[in-house]
Formats: structure tokens, C-alpha cells, sequence
């Protein structure tokens, strides 16, 4: 008897999502139990690691080995378990503050040494769990947050700039309101080798009430159907970057990092020495 | 029946239901997290209709050969299919009368986008099915206008919560 492929639905755990009503990471979930059917990988063959954040809950609602890891450390735990099992296919998830706050020098250095794995960040521009607080992609004139009155009054981090700079294999940008086109641009950066960066705009309906509108304000790059293959050219093309245009922006061809070290100590042995 | 625009059509109207009922579903398991039982229901009630078109849709298809086609392979005019329920139209205060209006945005969508490739149809027994599933479609739309008319609207300041779970810092 031939097996039936997994649909998207096969690849959702029991755990249902405790996100508020309206949030844009139910899509970004949707998108990516779409784009796990679509590669359909054996869910042993998976492993969904996070920070900490709303966004980094994703794990939970995935079926496939997941760790909800520290603060900021996505990145850290993600490159140890692809150096480790270069058999898996690592995803790692986290939230603009996790990833490029507290997570921030893993970023770069993620994005420099180029692990085969995928690296998807929610961005809304505030930390939600923590209840509305200014984050690094937070514009200076934001003035919501009673810890930042007159707005955070400093540059944004842009991430695409800085994942290019860093040295990031694939740079891509997507919208949690179109889980289609994101699910298929995961797909792409899950199939391209080394360290692939794909930002995500996600919309906080809670504390950013007002990011409900960017479906409104979302588009298709202008250079979405030729995707640059060199860093100055792509870096062209975000000069005149909104903030808001999705796409490809650059795929390129360094190589990848794979020490081909076997392991060398056997399990047993570590658990024999943190056991003494 | 044959052709690859029947089989097209026939792909993209199963499509349209499954993802509005998983949609639903989705909705429904959110609105039980959120402690709104009553709207939970209503979802849950919402994507058992669509599984119930997208199975009738299924009978019409036997015999026809329907394409696998990938989510972003669709052919919306928006980048989710018409009768999927937007996720930023909802919020945890919702009442029965929000979750009937978002059903009715979508039945509505769902009957545009069916005129609409009855219009465009170049095979024939494309437009008759696409005729066929506007009218049903438009039949849903005056089913839920008369449904929204037995609830009471909800007063302006529904989404006022006294006890918010999310107060700012």
C-alpha cells in the first residue's frame, strides 16, 4: 500500500495556539505546516527551535521535534543540532526583539558562518509577551510605551541590511497576510543551502493595533521575479526599500558551514560526566 | 465532462472550501483558548458547512481528472481564497454578531468570485458549474443576512474589556 503524503494539517500538533485572536502568527504557522507538506519531510527528520516571545511559541504547535530554547538563543541551540545531525532540516523561529535584542550577536554570526538551516523572524515591531514595549525595529516616534513616552527615538534596525551585510546565504522577505506566497517562499529558503534569513512581517493587533492596516501597505517587489545573485546589487535594491516590498531579495553561493568531524564521544559518556 | 479548465475550476473550488473550513476551524479553536465559547461554536458551525460544499464539490469532480495544485499556485485575486476568513477581522471580544458578518463578507466574496468565472468562462460546462455555484452562493448570502438579522448588534463599545488580559507596561 502505498503511504498518503502528509497534508499541512498532518504536520499540526494538538497544541493549539494560545496567540491573540487577529495575530499575524497564526498565518505565519499556517505557512509553515504548508510548506513542511509541500518539502514533505518525515516529521522526525524536522527540528522547529526557538527564543523566547509570542513567536517563539511555534514549536509547540508544530509536529516535528521542536525546542523552545532561551532567550535570544534560537540561533546558538539551531547551529548545534544542524553541526550535530546534518541529516535534519533545521527551522528557527523568533520575534524581532529575541532575534536581533537579546538574540542580536547571534544574528550576525549566524548569518557569517552560514549553517545549512532556515531562520524565519516574526517581526511587529514591539515585544508582545512582555506587553508592549519599544524593540529594535520599533520606529523612533512610537510613543505607546510608557517606558519610551517620546517614542524610542532611535534608528531601526533594518534586518535585511544587516543579514546582507553579516553575510547571510538568502535574504527574503514575506507577509503573514499571505500565507501562500510565504509557505512558498520558506520552501525555497529551506531548499537553499547555507544560512537563509527570511523576515516576516507579522502583525501585533494588541499593542500595534494599527499593523492591522498593513495589508494595505504590503507589496510585491518591484524586483520580486529576478532575484539578485550578487551583495552590492541587492544592497541597490534595498536603498529604496519601504519596509514593506516582499520577495526574494538575494540568493547566493558561499559555502557552506559542515565540519565533516564525526562525533566522537558517545553519548553515554557525556551523561556519565554531567552525571559525576 | 473533460478539459483542463473544468479540471482547473474544479481544483481551485475545492480548494476554496477547505481552506475556509480549516480556516474556520482554526477560528473556532482560538475563540475556546479565549474563553468565547459561543463564537467558538459559530466557527466550528461555519467550517462544517464549508467541508459539507467542498464534499459536494468533490461528487461533481468524479470522473474529472483535478490537478494537484499548490496553495501559492491558486489563482485568487487576493492572496487567500475568497471565502477564507481574514485572521485580522477577528478579536477575542468578537460576538455571534461579528462572527456572522465576517461568514457574510466571505459568502459574498465567494459569489463574486464565482459570477465572476462564470463570466470568463470559455468552456461551457465551466460556466455552468461556476453559474451554478453563484447561485448557491448567493442563496448562503441571503440565508446569513437573515441568520445576522436575529442577532442583536453589539454595542459600540463591545471591545472595551474592564479586566484586559493584555494591559501595557
Amino acid at each position: 500500500m502505498t503511504a498518503q503524503p502528509l497534508t499541512a494539517k498532518d504536520y499540526k500538533s494538538d497544541t493549539k495556539p494560545i496567540w491573540c485572536p487577529g495575530c499575524g502568527d497564526y498565518s505565519v504557522l499556517a505557512a509553515v505546516t504548508k510548506a513542511l507538506a509541500e518539502l514533505q519531510l518525515p516529521k522526525e527528520k524536522v527540528a522547529v527551535v526557538s527564543g523566547i516571545g509570542c513567536s517563539s511559541r511555534i514549536p509547540a504547535y508544530v509536529a516535528a521535534y521542536g525546542f523552545h530554547g532561551v532567550h535570544g538563543r534560537a540561533l546558538a541551540v539551531a547551529s548545534g543540532v544542524k553541526l550535530a545531525r546534518p541529516d535534519l532540516t533545521v527551522w528557527a523561529f523568533g520575534g524581532d526583539g529575541d532575534g536581533l535584542s537579546i538574540g542580536g550577536n547571534h544574528f550576525l554570526h549566524s548569518c557569517r558562518r552560514n549553517v545549512d538551516m532556515t531562520y524565519v523572524l516574526m517581526d511587529n515591531q514591539v515585544y508582545g509577551m512582555t506587553k508592549g514595549q519599544a524593540s529594535p525595529t520599533t520606529e523612533p516616534d512610537w510613543c505607546e510605551s510608557k517606558l519610551t513616552p517620546k517614542g524610542p527615538q532611535v534608528t531601526p534596525i533594518r534586518p535585511l541590511h544587516l543579514a546582507l551585510a553579516c553575510g547571510a546565504n538568502f535574504v527574503a522577505r514575506g507577509f503573514s497576510g499571505d500565507p501562500n506566497g510565504l509557505a512558498k517562499m520558506i520552501v525555497e529558503a529551506s531548499k537553499h543551502p547555507g544560512f537563509s534569513f527570511v523576515q516576516v512581517l507579522s502583525p501585533c493587533v494588541t499593542f500595534r493595533a494599527e499593523q492591522r492596516n498593513w495589508k494595505q501597505l504590503v507589496h510585491e517587489s518591484e524586483d520580486a521575479e529576478e532575484v539578485a545573485s550578487d551583495v552590492p546589487e541587492a544592497m541597490r535594491r534595498l536603498a529604496a526599500d519601504d519596509g514593506f516590498a516582499t520577495g526574494i531579495l538575494y540568493a547566493g553561493d558561499r559555502p557552506v558551514y559542515q565540519p565533516m568531524h564525526p562525533a566522537v564521544t558517545e553519548l553515554a559518556a557525556i551523561e556519565r560526566r554531567f552525571a559525576s | 465532462m473533460s478539459g483542463d479548465e473544468v479540471g482547473s475550476f474544479l481544483a481551485h473550488a475545492i480548494a476554496l472550501e477547505d481552506e475556509a473550513a480549516e480556516r474556520y476551524s482554526d477560528l473556532a479553536d482560538t475563540m475556546d483558548t479565549h474563553n468565547n465559547g459561543e463564537v467558538a461554536a459559530l466557527f466550528r458551525q461555519m467550517a462544517e458547512f464549508s467541508r459539507r460544499h467542498a464534499d459536494s464539490v468533490r461528487e461533481r469532480a468524479v470522473g474529472v481528472e483535478v490537478p494537484e495544485r499548490k496553495p501559492w499556485e491558486l489563482m485568487w485575486s487576493e492572496p487567500e481564497g475568497p471565502e477564507t476568513a481574514p485572521v485580522e477581522r477577528t478579536h477575542y471580544l468578537m460576538t455571534p454578531y461579528h462572527c456572522l458578518q465576517l461568514a457574510l463578507h466571505n459568502e459574498r466574496r465567494g459569489h463574486a468570485y464565482y459570477a465572476d468565472q462564470a463570466a470568463k468562462a470559455g468552456d461551457a460546462d465551466v460556466r455552468r458549474m461556476a453559474e451554478e455555484m453563484a447561485a448557491e452562493e448567493a442563496e448562503h448570502v441571503r440565508l446569513l443576512e437573515e441568520w445576522v438579522k436575529t442577532i442583536p448588534e453589539p454595542e459600540p463599545d463591545w471591545d472595551q474589556d474592564l479586566d484586559p488580559p493584555t494591559t501595557g507596561d
